[in-house]
C-alpha cells in the first residue's frame, strides 16, 4: 500500500508525541462531534493537492469546525499538543497555500457559512469564513448591494480572499478586498477569541477598523498563520444602473501604460485593466502560441458605472479627452471591440463560465500558477518585456494582466501560466518560468501576494533584516508553538 | 452485441483535465439577478472535499489510478456516496465535463471488477435482478397487480405479448412493485385510454431496465438485461407493430434513451422505434389541442426536475477532431432533449394550478437524493436529502409537489413523511389524469 505523501520526516508532529493517532481522534470527536473529524486516507487525500505546481501533501486529519468555539476548543488542543493546523475554506488560492507542509490538521471552515448581518444602510455585511461569492452575490443583491468579485471560482470564500489581499472588480475604486475589512474577530492560535476594530469595543458595531490602532493587520497577508479569522465586516456598495466599459487596444505595453496612467489620474473607473493578448484568448494558449501580426498585444477595458445619464455622458467625455490626449502623443492606441466572454469576465462577476478555470487552463491540463505581484506601476512596461522573454522561452505564454489599485502609483502585474499537470516535466518547467519572472518583478520593487513558499524564500532573500526579525517575533508571539500553517511564510 | 462501456483507466487522460477549482461545489447564476444554492446532495450530507462534487469524486479517481488510494471500506462507502445527479457536471466547464458521471460510474464498476464492490445493500439488489429480472425481489406475477382494477373495471390493459399494439408502455420495475409510486402506472393507463390510446404492455414478461445495475457498476448484470431488453423491443417492432415506447419512469428512459446507445446493435434495433417520455408525449398532445380538461385543480403546484430527464439528457458538443479547439476540447451543451419545459407547461395547463418555481430549478435542481443507488445503499440519508428538497418546496409556498419520476416520487414522499411536511408529491400523471377528459366522460 502506498502512503499518502505527507511530509511525515520534517513533521514536527508525529503521532507518538501524542500518545497514539487515535487518541488525536478520540480528542478532535470530542471537540467538534463525530461526523466532522476524519483520518481517513481518501479524505486526506482530497486535500492534498490543489492547482499550481506546489507539489501535494496530505494532512493527518481533517477537521471541519461548525461554532467559534469549536475553533477555539480545537486550537488549544492542538496548540498544546503542537499539532500544525492549516485554516481552509475552498483551496482556491492559487499558492498551494493550504497543502499543509507539515501535515497535521486541516480545518475547513465551509460549514461556518453564515451572513451575519446586511446593514442596508450603512453599507456593511458581517460574515463567516465559509460564505462564497455566489452566496454573498445572491444576498447582497436583495439589496442592490455589490462587493469587488474577484474573476475566481464563486464557490471560493469571501473572507479567504479579503484576508489575503484578494482584488476584486472594483479595486480601481475601493482598493484591494482587504481594504475594504471593516472589522474582525480571530482566534488565536492559543484559543483565545479576540476582536480587532469598532466590533471589539460594541459587539455588534462592525463598522470600521479606524480610528484604533488597526491590529487587523495582524491577520491579513499572513497565510493563516497567525489565527483563525472566524468573522469579517465588509464594506459593501450600492450597484449603479448604468455600466459603461471603455474598450481600448494597443500595439505595445508602453503605449497601454501611458494611457492607464492619464486614465487613473482621474479616478472614476471601478476597475482599470489591460491584458496581453494571450490573456485575452479563451482559453489562454498552452504551449506558447505565436501572436497573429495583425492582432495588438495589449487590450484594456476601464469599467464605469454612473447614477444618471448626465454622469456617465461626463465620463464619456473624460474618456475621450484621455484617449485623444493619447493619440496625440503619437501612441498605437485605437478603439476597440473587446471580445464579448472576456468582457463578461469584467462585469458579469462572479461568474460560474468566466471565473472557473476554463478562462485559464482548459488547454493546459489541471495546472495554473502564478507569478501575481502588486508591482508599482511605473516599472511594469519594463517587467513586462522581461516577462516575455522568460515565458516563450519556457514555451509559455506571456498571459499578463495590469490592474491599477486605487489611484496611480501602483498595481497587479500577473502572469497566469496554464501547464499539464499530468506531466511532472512541464509542471516543473512552468515552476521555473514563474519563479524566474518573479525574481526579475522582486528586483524591481514589486512583491508577491497569495505567494507560494518557492516566492516567500526569494521575498525573504531580499528582506530588510529588520523586518524579518519583527515578523518572527510577531509570528512567535502570536503563534508560539508555530502550529498555524507552518512554514508557509519562508521564515 | 458488443458494449461500449468505459473503464476508469480509459478515462485517465479526462480525469487529469479537473484542476480543482471547485466550481462544481455549487449552483450559481450571474442573473442579474445572481443566484446561489448548495448542488452537491453528498457535499451538503458529509461536507469534506472528497464527498463534494466533481472535485472530490475526481479526487478519488486520480488516487485509485495512481495507486495512492488502494480499495478500503471507507473508500469504497465514499465513491457510493453519490446519487450521480449530475449537478456538479452541470457547473463544471472544463474538458472533462461530458464524462463526469462516466467517471463516478467508473469507479464503481472497477470496484465491482477488482470485487469489493457494491456495497452489501446493493449485492441484494443485484442478486434480486438475477433471481427475479427486477431490483425489488418481486415475483413476477406481482408485475401486474397494479393492472387489476383496470380488468375488474372491464378496462383491461392489452399484453403486447399476445396482441399487437402501436404504442408500448414501458412500465419499470418502481411503477409496477413499489406500492407506494404505483400511482404512476395507474395514472399514466388511465390517461391513456381516456385519450384512445391503441397501447400494451410486457406484462410479467417486462425485465428491469438495467439503470439500477449500471449505477451502481454492474455493467455485466446491466448488459444482460438491456441486451434481452433490446431484443425484445425489436420483437415487438417487427411482430407486434411497436413504433413507440413511452415510459413514465425517469430512470428507465434514460436507460432506454442513452445507456442502452452504448451497444454497437443500438441503431440497427431500434430504426423505427421512437422511445420517449410521458411527459414529453402528453405536451404533443397538447400542443395538437388533443388535451381536453375540465374541472379545476385549485392547487398551488410546485416541479421537481428529476435527475434523469434533466441534466442526464444533455448532449455534450466535443470538437472530437480538433477542428474547432483540440482534440477533445469540450465546445458547448445542447439541451434540447432535456425535459425542463414540458412537464411546466403542462402543469400550467391544468385550470386551477398555481405554478410556483423552487429556487433550484431545471439544470440547477436539487437532486431528490435517491438517484445512483443511494435509496438502495443509504436509505436513511436519501430520506434525509429529500426532506431539503421537500422543504424548498413548502418554502415555496406550495401545497403540491409534482415529478416525473416514481423513483423522485418515492423518496420525496418518504421525505415529506420524515419532516411531517406539508406539501403532497405527486406525479405529473396523477394531476392530468383527474382532470384529462376522456372516452368515459364523453
Ligand atoms: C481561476 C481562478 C481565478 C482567480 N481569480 C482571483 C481574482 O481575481 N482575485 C483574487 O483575489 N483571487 C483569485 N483567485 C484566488 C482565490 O480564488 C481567491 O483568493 C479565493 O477567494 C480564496 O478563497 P478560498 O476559499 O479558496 O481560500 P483558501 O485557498 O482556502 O485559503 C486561502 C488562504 O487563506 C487562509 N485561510 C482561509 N480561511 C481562513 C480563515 N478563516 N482564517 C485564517 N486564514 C484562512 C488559508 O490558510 C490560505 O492561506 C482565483 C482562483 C482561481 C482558481
Ligand atoms: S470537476 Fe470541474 S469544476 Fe469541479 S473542480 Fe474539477 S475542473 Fe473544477
Ligand atoms: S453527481 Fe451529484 S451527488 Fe454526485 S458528486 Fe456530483 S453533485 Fe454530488
Amino acid at each position: 500500500m502506498s502512503e499518502l505523501s505527507s511530509p511525515q520526516k520534517d513533521q514536527v508532529f508525529t503521532a507518538t508525541d501524542v500518545g497514539n493517532v487515535d487518541s488525536v481522534l478520540k480528542e478532535l470527536r470530542k471537540i467538534v462531534g463525530e461526523t466532522n473529524c476524519t483520518a481517513s486516507r481518501h479524505i486526506r487525500y482530497a486535500y492534498s493537492y490543489d492547482l499550481s505546481f506546489v507539489k501535494p501533501k496530505a494532512p493527518d486529519y481533517v477537521v471541519m469546525a461548525e461554532t467559534v468555539e469549536q475553533v477555539q476548543g480545537l486550537l488549544r488542543f492542538a496548540n498544546k499538543e503542537k499539532i500544525p493546523v492549516v485554516p481552509y475554506t475552498a483551496g482556491t488560492n492559487i499558492g498551494g497555500l493550504t497543502i499543509p507542509e507539515r501535515g497535521g490538521i486541516l480545518l475547513d471552515l465551509k460549514k461556518m457559512n453564515k451572513i451575519v448581518d446586511i446593514d442596508s444602510e450603512a453599507h456593511v455585511a458581517v460574515i463567516e469564513p465559509g460564505v462564497s461569492h455566489a452566496k454573498l452575490a445572491d444576498a447582497l443583491y436583495k439589496h442592490k448591494l455589490r462587493f469587488g468579485w474577484p474573476v475566481g471560482p464563486p464557490s471560493a470564500s469571501v473572507l479567504a480572499c479579503a484576508i489575503s489581499h484578494g482584488i476584486g472588480g472594483l479595486n480601481a475604486k475601493y482598493g484591494l478586498n482587504s481594504q475594504e475589512i471593516t472589522s474582525m474577530e480571530v482566534v488565536l492560535p492559543t484559543g483565545e477569541l479576540v476582536r480587532v476594530g469598532s466590533c471589539a469595543i460594541r459587539h455588534d458595531a462592525w463598522h470600521s477598523c479606524l480610528p484604533m490602532p488597526q491590529l487587523d493587520g495582524l491577520f491579513k497577508g499572513w497565510l493563516g498563520s497567525t489565527g483563525v479569522v472566524t468573522k469579517i465586516g465588509i464594506s459593501v456598495h450600492p450597484i449603479p444602473p448604468l455600466l459603461k466599459v471603455f474598450t481600448v487596444s494597443c500595439d505595445n505595453v508602453e503605449d497601454m501604460y501611458s494611457y492607464m496612467l492619464n486614465l487613473s489620474n482621474y479616478e472614476m473607473c471601478d476597475d482599470l485593466t489591460a491584458v496581453s493578448w494571450w490573456l485575452a484568448q479563451v482559453p489562454i494558449p498552452y504551449p506558447f502560441k505565436t501572436k497573429p501580426d495583425d492582432a495588438p498585444e495589449w487590450f484594456s477595458f476601464a469599467t464605469t458605472t454612473s447614477w444618471t445619464e448626465k454622469e456617465r455622458e461626463a465620463r464619456t467625455e473624460i474618456w475621450e479627452t484621455v484617449f485623444e490626449e493619447e493619440q496625440k502623443k503619437n501612441t498605437s492606441i485605437k478603439r476597440t471591440v473587446y471580445p464579448e466572454e472576456a468582457l463578461k469576465g469584467r462585469t458579469q462577476l462572479p461568474s460560474q463560465v468566466v471565473g472557473s478555470t476554463k478562462n485559464y487552463c482548459k488547454q493546459g491540463g489541471a495546472g495554473i500558477s502564478w507569478p501575481g505581484t502588486f508591482t508599482p506601476a511605473k516599472v511594469w512596461a519594463p517587467v513586462y518585456n522581461k516577462w516575455k522573454e522568460i515565458l516563450i522561452g519556457h514555451n509559455l505564454s506571456p498571459s499578463v494582466r495590469m490592474s491599477m489599485y486605487r489611484g496611480v502609483h501602483y498595481g497587479m502585474l500577473r502572469a497566469m501560466i496554464p501547464f499539464n499537470k499530468q506531466s511532472a516535466e512541464e509542471t516543473e518547467n512552468a515552476r521555473h518560468a514563474i519563479v524566474e519572472c518573479l525574481k526579475v518583478d522582486l528586483d524591481s520593487g514589486g512583491i508577491p501576494y497569495k505567494p507560494p513558499i518557492d516566492f516567500a524564500t526569494e521575498i525573504n532573500k531580499r528582506a530588510n533584516p529588520g523586518y524579518l526579525d519583527l515578523l518572527r517575533r510577531m509570528k512567535k508571539f502570536l503563534d508560539p508553538n508555530d502550529i498555524m500553517n507552518p512554514g508557509k511564510l519562508g521564515i | 452485441m458488443d458494449w461500449k462501456i468505459a473503464e476508469l483507466k480509459e478515462l485517465e487522460d479526462k480525469i487529469w483535465r479537473c484542476t480543482a477549482c471547485g466550481t462544481c461545489k455549487i449552483a450559481y447564476d450571474y442573473g442579474p439577478p445572481p443566484t446561489f444554492g448548495e448542488i452537491c446532495p453528498a457535499g451538503t450530507e458529509f461536507g469534506f472535499e472528497g464527498m463534494m462534487a466533481s472535485k472530490g469524486k475526481i479526487a478519488f479517481a486520480r488516487g485509485i489510478l495512481s495507486g495512492e488510494l488502494p480499495w478500503d471500506d471507507e473508500l469504497l462507502e465514499a465513491i457510493y456516496k453519490c446519487t450521480v445527479c449530475a449537478g456538479c457536471q452541470n457547473q463544471c466547464q472544463l474538458d472533462h465535463k461530458p464524462f463526469i458521471p462516466e467517471i463516478i460510474e467508473a469507479m464503481r464498476r472497477k470496484a465491482v471488477e477488482d470485487g469489493v464492490g457494491p456495497m452489501p445493500l446493493h449485492k441484494n439488489l443485484l442478486q434480486s435482478m438475477k433471481n427475479y429480472n427486477n431490483p425489488y425481489q418481486g415475483p413476477r406475477r406481482v408485475r401486474t397487480d397494479w393492472t387489476r382494477p383496470f380488468k375488474k373495471a372491464g378496462k383491461p390493459i392489452k399484453d403486447i405479448n399476445k396482441e399487437p399494439a402501436p404504442v408500448l408502455f414501458f412500465v419499470g420495475c418502481t411503477g409496477a412493485f413499489n406500492t407506494a409510486a404505483r400511482a404512476v402506472p395507474t395514472a399514466t393507463a388511465s390517461i391513456f385510454q381516456k385519450l384512445g390510446m391503441d397501447f400494451g404492455i410486457l406484462g410479467e414478461n417486462e425485465i428491469c431496465c438495467g439503470s439500477t445495475a449500471m449505477r451502481v457498476g454492474d455493467s455485466e448484470e446491466f448488459k444482460r438485461v438491456a441486451t434481452k431488453n433490446l431484443e425484445t423491443f425489436k420483437w415487438a417492432h417487427d411482430e407486434r407493430g411497436v413504433k413507440t415506447i413511452v415510459s413514465s419512469c425517469a430512470g428507465c428512459y434514460r436507460a432506454i434513451k442513452k445507456d442502452y446507445s452504448l451497444s454497437s446493435e443500438y441503431d440497427k434495433i431500434m430504426e423505427g422505434i421512437e422511445v420517449i417520455h410521458t411527459a414529453d408525449y402528453l405536451n404533443r398532445l397538447y400542443k395538437e389541442g388533443k388535451l381536453k380538461f375540465k374541472g379545476e385543480l385549485p392547487w398551488k403546484v410546485t416541479y421537481h426536475d428529476p435527475c434523469h430527464t434533466g441534466r442526464h439528457l444533455n448532449k455534450f458538443i466535443i470538437d472530437h477532431e480538433g477542428k474547432q479547439l483540440w482534440k477533445g476540447a469540450y465546445l458547448d451543451v445542447d439541451q434540447s432533449e432535456c425535459l425542463y419545459e414540458q412537464p411546466r407547461d403542462l402543469l400550467k395547463a391544468i385550470p386551477g394550478v398555481e405554478f410556483v418555481e423552487m429556487p433550484r430549478n431545471r439544470a440547477n435542481a436539487f437532486c431528490c437524493g435517491g438517484g445512483g443507488g443511494v435509496m438502495t445503499g443509504f436509505g436513511e440519508w436519501a430520506t434525509k436529502n429529500a426532506s431539503l428538497r421537500v422543504q424548498e418546496g413548502m418554502d415555496t409556498g406550495a401545497d403540491r409537489m409534482v415529478s416525473i419520476c416514481p423513483f423522485c416520487h418515492f423518496n420525496l414522499n418518504e421525505g415529506s413523511k420524515r419532516i411531517g411536511g406539508q406539501v403532497k408529491v405527486h406525479d405529473l400523471t396523477e394531476l392530468i389524469d383527474k382532470v384529462l377528459v376522456g372516452s368515459n366522460d364523453d
